[in-house]
């Protein structure tokens, strides 16, 4: 399930921290909505700047409390023009957070990102099953410990989701995917 | 009937961020057992020091003390109507010469209406700073002619800037003022923004992590860094400073950060900043100049 937000609705121009204050407010309604596995869009077309007393305020509190306060559900962005895009990056590169965001059917992530946990995100992101860390190391070339902490570092920010799964010979395993 | 005066000793002509202090060196108003500011020698005020002399007012109003502004001529006094610095400062200060009563609303269908100047503004909440920065975000598009992304970076600068002044302030406000400079190539802007709280020291001392700064100037070097800030256990607070700068050196812009008892300047794109002890005046005062910026042909 997807539940969205539409900042518009805000205003054009989305000044101070206040102001987020009574966005994210309406985002925890939304997020308390969800199971795990769903997904909270905020939908930023028509949205012409926000300041970064903003953004750390909407995306940056709820992306810190998203693993703890709502595990397994994922914050989305879309619809960002460039100028937006690109502040939101510097918001969150100084708070040291990312978040997804969807344009047309591709994620990426924004924000401050190890180009190596990025490319395993984007593996993970494209494929259709979850993921375990053994075909990751595969896939991506890397050994097991190192694919095991991109995955936890990603999980802790709540970026990629861990689920439980059992492999082909039953062992217990934990699968990783984006979204549903 | 205005205070008779003996003639002015103080040379300063121009008054802005820098000579700010300067006047409060050399007349002291804070230490004065009648705070008054003597300006009839200036014949020029920037909206930096503008909001700097509304802070000192509406301080020492706070103090219960009611501080004098000496004027002479007609350049300042009319720009000071203009700037709406005379509502703003009159309830809690003398003018000398006060202003005839015809004079007080003589720039009143005005308001609002010039395209270089946003007029003194006091600052309480952040529901009357969303319209106000809206205000200036169309001033910078439509009359100045900005490019969009320039014009919002330096919106985000005066809205970070402002935001400090009621965060970290309980009983205090702040002022805001903007002017647009100069032609062409020479143009230019100044935002300042001043408050007569705390001061970043006061502040930042809540945090444990920066209970042990000794000095203003330190506390200052310490705010621009990101994620300084009061709240240790707000992950997200504590970048306003550093993206203010990041910005003023984005744009080869001047930044100017006066807490407590000391000064720091940030000018061009150079890294480093110029600090020096100014005399002690409570409060966060802030000068950002930005160059003229040109749509791309």
């Amino acid at each position: 399930m997807e539940k969205r937000l539409l900042l518009k609705e805000y205003g054009v121009q989305l000044w101070t921290r206040e102001l987020a204050k009574e966005v994210r407010s309406q985002l925890v309604v939304l997020l308390d909505q969800l199971e795990p596995g769903d997904t909270a869009v905020i939908d930023a077309a028509g949205v012409q700047v926000f300041d970064y007393s903003f953004a750390n305020e909407l995306f940056g509190k709820t992306l810190l409390s998203l693993p703890y306060e709502y595990p397994g559900r994922f914050l989305i962005v879309e619809n960002l023009s460039p100028y937006v895009r690109l502040n939101l990056t510097k918001a969150l590169e100084s708070l040291g957070l990312a978040i997804i965001e969807r344009t047309g059917g591709e994620l990426k992530l924004l924000g401050k990102v190890h180009p190596a946990d990025e490319a395993t995100f984007a593996e993970v992101a494209k494929s259709r099953e979850p993921l375990t860390a053994a075909v990751l190391r595969d896939r991506l070339g890397a050994n097991l410990n190192a694919i095991n902490e991109r995955l936890t570092k990603l999980t802790n920010l709540a970026l990629v989701r861990r689920e439980r799964g059992v492999s082909p010979a039953g062992r217990e395993l934990y699968l990783y995917r984006v979204l549903a | 009937m205005g205070i008779m005066l003996t003639t002015p000793t103080y040379r300063i002509r121009k008054l802005d961020s820098i000579t700010f202090d300067d006047l409060l060196r050399e007349q002291d108003p804070f230490g004065a057992q009648s705070p008054r500011f003597d300006l009839r020698q200036v014949k020029f005020v920037t909206p930096a020091a503008m909001v700097q002399l509304a802070a000192a007012c509406h301080f020492l109003d706070r103090q219960e003390r009611r501080a004098t502004i000496n004027l002479s001529g007609t350049t300042v006094p009319s720009y000071f109507l203009r700037s709406n610095f005379v509502n703003i400062v009159r309830p809690v200060a003398h003018f000398n010469p006060p202003f005839r009563r015809g004079a007080l609303d003589a720039f009143d269908h005005l308001h609002g209406s010039n395209q270089v100047l946003i007029e003194v503004t006091k600052i309480e909440t952040g529901q009357a700073l969303q319209g106000l920065l809206s205000r200036i975000v169309d001033v910078l598009i439509r009359n100045l002619a900005y490019p969009e992304a320039a014009a919002f970076d330096a919106v985000i600068a005066v809205s970070e800037v402002a935001q400090n002044t009621f965060d970290h302030n309980d009983e205090t406000c702040g002022f805001l003022a903007m002017q647009v400079y100069g032609q062409g190539q020479h143009r230019f802007l100044e935002i300042g923004v001043a408050d007569f709280g705390q001061g970043l020291a006061a502040t930042l001392r809540r945090n444990p992590l920066h209970a042990g700064v000794q000095t203003d100037l330190e506390m200052i070097e310490r705010a621009v860094q990101n994620r300084t800030s009061q709240h240790h256990d707000d992950q997200t607070r504590g970048t306003r400073m550093y993206h203010l700068l990041s910005i003023a050196h984005q744009h080869a812009g001047s930044l100017q950060i006066r807490s407590g008892g000391a000064n720091l300047r940030y000018r061009g794109d150079r890294r480093q900043g110029w600090g020096r002890d100014v005399p002690h005046m409570p409060g966060v005062h802030i000068a950002l100049t930005l160059p003229a910026v040109f749509p791309t042909p």
